[in-house]
């Protein structure tokens, strides 16, 4: 019996007790991590950091072009459109959040009373949410935003009601995917009542997929914001916010271009930053 | 190379130092080291191991469709050919012309969008030569009645209109379309009913044996490869341990880790006094690179297992063993093996007190508007109590939904249940303080050790939970508990501040049982508490199941499919058909002489059964 000559060619490695590192953090969200705390900086030392104060207008001086004392120049009022943009942080900020907390926040107790109770409750829940889906959104929101008189606030409650459709069913089936489990099941012979099992066994199972979509859902809800501020729905005239600020800008987008585009790739890259802070977060988390 | 027997002149798969590895540069880890494999044509070969030794991931390095992130070196020569540096596009034209694979799992090898005999067919077609309709059909046709489906009608049918055992029977056929020279089946009978599994293997025996094709045949159990295969290569952590005859193996196994695999195994035809477990579990390939694999859970090692990885070395014609401790030890081997399989446990029937009593149970459901299946058609069994009840049956007869319903979780549509004098027929309309006992006399332990536990819950919160319900008050009484429960289940204290994830299958199974230990039932219903687990940590759960009974004086439900198993802890069986009980009476007399046909067939379908009582 000679077996192979000697296995001394290629040594089995050294790699005993090597553990597999947690992965690496990659470059892709380290930058859209500097962008949103950028931005959350903005938000909240807005004024204290902007060049000038983001409503001073200078009728004489008019639009200028980028350069000299305006970095990014002025827009028709001569308000320095890279203060505005900085100070606009903060309702593009705020907003988003709100509305994704807030829905999923409905969303997780109506999608678990619905997916774990199932029967009447599950039905009640279920043909609201078919009603919902319905409705056109937007159009709605334009609707009611447009007949309440406008304003921030109002656009905010309007859309955390139409985000919370899409997020409850997605809870539910996320509670439908968990209940069957033994884990559930061992829970209920024991005779946990049914509230302790929806919050403390349940509800930590699913936290991932909320999670991710709490992140998806304040990234559309940034960009439908500052849509509705675009059509002069959102923030009242005057404040410096990014979608209010495109569309105040886009008849000198020739003399100053820098003053639509600014508050636009702001909302791009905050949007497309906190996106792929999502993904990272949901592949982090599901992989435990 | 004459060691390896029967084979001759050009062997038609030789495998030499084949080394699998996971991950890249730094991080590369070893999933086998070595593996020296030989396989003439027109040969059967079986490779045993447990999950974790890496024998899936060999049957995918020789046809080189390894997952992402692993890689192989070494040796892969067919026919002479080496593969290893084959140009990918060279490999996809052997790929099923010559070497053909075969999965697990039935339920997902097939696409649920093709029929059955498109699946075959496409194989037939083979890309650029047009064959007629017709000329294509027939040979499908042909193709399925090798694989004993004689029915045409099934060419038409989806897969998913199909059983398990009628599914991989179609796999078969269009894994052997292109007539490939060797077949690799990687567990193919394992996700099988009993009966099913007998038939497939017989099958693949007779279709290897009529085309003169050469069979790996990839299993986790010892007497499947015994019975199927010619010459058997045992894998454990990623090392080859022992290599020979099926026959000369199965008479005297020359490694200790073969030897414990047998006697772990429960044995059908006697009940045992006490399994043999391996104690432990399969470590990782690179921690015991530099050793014998199975060091650490030897009860003969010595500093020479450890000292260096030994190879393996001829120690009788065709039969190869990795010990080098063996001509020391053999004999007290052999000892070994004659004393375990010669102590047969004396059985205690119980009669007279009753703890359960089902009648006349049955249960239905709706599926839809005049659409219904009966899973259960009025059954009616005891439960004493300190009694262990075996309840025997395959998919589909209705075992676990009888289970189900003794703990509440399924409400029968007749019948009634009553446990300890309380009626259980319906959990929701007992009273509160009725259900609330009913809840502490009665758990049940699941099947799927991995989801059984909570994954966010770490091991002491899962306890203390239970603990609670059981009227435990106090921070420190229900510490104090918590480490009794974790005694009594085997599991060292520290284990509370663990979470499931870091578990392996058998301690999860386990903390599973402390959890349902802790309201003190006098009835554990199990669900096929040991069919996900190896079997050499299924005979550890198995013994804890045994002791635990006789300490605490617990009563069983046992419900399982596995015959060997119920024969190791049941004192009674009931035998379960279709939602109704053909057979009943104590298990020795049941397996032994089985009346009713149904229980015969379950009998003769045990791979090694037959061949250990002629």
């Amino acid at each position: 019996m000679k077996l192979e000559e000697t296995a001394s060619a290629a040594p089995v490695p050294a790699s005993v007790g090597v553990t597999p590192r947690a992965g690496r953090v990659p470059i892709t969200v380290w930058i859209a991590m500097v962008f949103v705390l950028v931005a959350v900086v903005c938000a909240v030392f807005g004024p204290q950091i902007a060049p000038y104060r983001a409503n001073r207008q200078d009728l004489l001086l008019g639009t200028v072009p980028p350069g000299g004392d305006h970095l990014a120049g002025t827009d028709l009022l001569g308000r320095d459109v890279l203060s505005r943009t900085i100070v606009g942080a903060r309702t593009a900020l705020v907003g988003p959040t709100i509305v994704a907390v807030g829905a999923f926040a409905i969303a997780t107790i109506l999608g678990l009373l619905s997916g774990y109770l199932g029967g009447v409750i599950d039905s009640a829940v279920m043909r609201w949410v078919d009603f919902m889906f319905a409705l056109p959104g937007p159009l709605i929101a334009i609707v009611i935003v447009g007949v309440a008189g406008g304003g921030f606030w109002t656009a905010v409650v309007v859309l955390v009601v139409l985000f919370t459709a899409p997020d409850t069913r997605i809870v539910r089936s996320a509670v439908l995917e968990q209940r069957p489990l033994p884990y559930i099941e061992a829970a209920r012979t024991l005779g946990i009542s049914k509230g302790r099992i929806m919050f403390l066994h349940v509800l930590p199972n699913i936290l991932p997929i909320v999670a991710a979509y709490v992140v998806l859902d304040f990234a559309f809800a940034l960009v439908s914001l500052a849509g509705l501020s675009f059509l002069g729905l959102g923030v009242s005239p005057g404040t410096a916010d990014w979608g209010r600020m495109l569309f105040e800008n886009r008849t000198i987008l020739f003399t100053n271009p820098l003053a639509a585009l600014l508050p636009a790739a702001a909302i791009v890259v905050t949007a497309g930053s906190i996106n792929i802070i999502g993904d990272w977060i949901y592949q982090r988390i599901s992989i435990r | 190379m004459s060691a390896h027997g029967t084979a001759t002149a050009t062997p038609l798969l030789e495998l030499r130092r084949l080394r699998i590895w996971s991950g890249w540069g730094e991080t590369r880890r070893a999933i086998t080291t070595g593996t020296d494999l030989m396989l003439g044509p027109g040969e059967t070969v079986g490779i045993v191991g447990e999950s974790g030794s890496g024998k899936s991931l060999t049957a995918r390095a020789i046809v080189r469709l390894l997952p992402q992130g692993v890689s192989a070196d070494g040796s892969v020569r067919y026919c002479g050919r080496e593969l290893m540096g084959l140009a990918e596009r060279e490999m996809h034209r052997l790929r099923g012309r010559d070497l053909s694979l075969m999965f697990q799992d039935p339920f997902t090898m097939l696409n649920p969008l093709l029929r059955c005999g498109e699946h075959i067919a496409e194989m037939l077609a083979d890309g650029d030569a047009r064959v007629p309709r017709d000329r294509v059909r027939e040979e499908t046709l042909r193709r399925l009645a090798e694989v004993g489906i004689d029915d045409p009608l099934v060419a038409r049918r989806y897969p998913f209109q199909l059983s398990g055992g009628m599914r991989q029977r179609v796999a078969l056929a269009s894994a052997l379309a292109r007539d490939p020279k060797l077949l690799i089946a990687d567990e193919p009978s394992t996700a099988l009913d009993v009966t099913t599994q007998a038939e497939i293997l017989e099958l693949l025996r007779s279709v290897q044996r009529a085309r003169g094709m050469g069979l790996i045949l990839i299993t986790h159990d010892l007497r499947v490869a015994f019975t199927t295969c010619d010459r058997v290569y045992v894998l454990y952590a990623g090392s080859l341990l022992e290599v020979g005859d099926a026959a000369s193996l199965e008479r005297e196994p020359l490694h200790p880790y073969t030897l414990g695999l047998l006697l772990s195994e429960p044995s059908v035809e006697q009940k045992l006094g006490e399994l043999s477990p391996i104690p432990g579990a399969v470590p990782a390939p690179d921690q015991v690179a530099d050793r014998c694999a199975f060091a650490p859970r030897c009860r003969w090692v010595q500093d020479v297992c450890r000292a260096s990885r030994p190879d393996l070395v001829e120690v009788g014609p065709g039969h190869l063993s990795a010990c080098v401790r063996l001509p020391e030890i053999r004999a007290e081997m052999t000892e070994l093996r004659d004393s375990v399989l010669h102590r047969a446990a004396e059985v205690t029937p119980v009669e007279g007190e009753r703890l359960a009593v089902v009648e006349g149970l049955v249960k239905r459901f709706e599926l839809g508007r005049r659409r219904h299946v009966d899973a259960l058609k009025g059954v009616s069994l005891k439960i004493g109590p300190r009694e262990c009840v075996g309840l025997v049956g395959e998919s589909g007869s209705g075992k676990t939904t009888l289970g189900r319903c003794l703990v509440g979780l399924e409400t029968p549509t007749d019948g009634r249940i009553e446990i300890d004098n309380i009626d259980a027929s319906d959990y929701t309309r007992a009273s509160k303080a009725e259900r609330a006992r009913l809840r502490r006399t009665v758990q049940m332990i699941f099947q799927d050790p991995y989801s059984t536990l909570n994954p966010r819950h770490t091991v002491g919160r899962t306890l203390s939970e239970a603990l609670q319900r059981a009227g435990v008050i106090g921070r420190r009484a229900i510490e104090e508990m918590m480490a009794e429960l974790l005694h009594l289940v085997g599991l060292p204290r520290a284990y509370a501040r663990r979470r499931p994830a870091s578990l392996s299958g058998g301690e999860r199974q386990r903390v599973a049982i402390a959890r349902a230990l802790a309201v003190q039932p006098k009835l554990l219903v199990c669900d096929e508490p040991v069919s996900a687990l190896d079997v050499s940590v299924q005979a550890q759960i198995l013994n804890l199941f045994r002791t635990l009974q006789q300490e605490l004086g617990l009563s069983y439900l046992f419900i399982t499919h596995d015959l060997a198993v119920v024969r190791q802890v049941a004192d009674r069986i009931y035998v379960l058909l279709e939602g109704e009980i053909v057979e009943s009476g104590p298990a020795d007399e049941i397996l032994s002489q089985p009346k009713h046909p149904y229980t015969r067939r379950l009998m003769e379908s045990v791979p090694g059964a037959a061949s250990r009582t002629g």
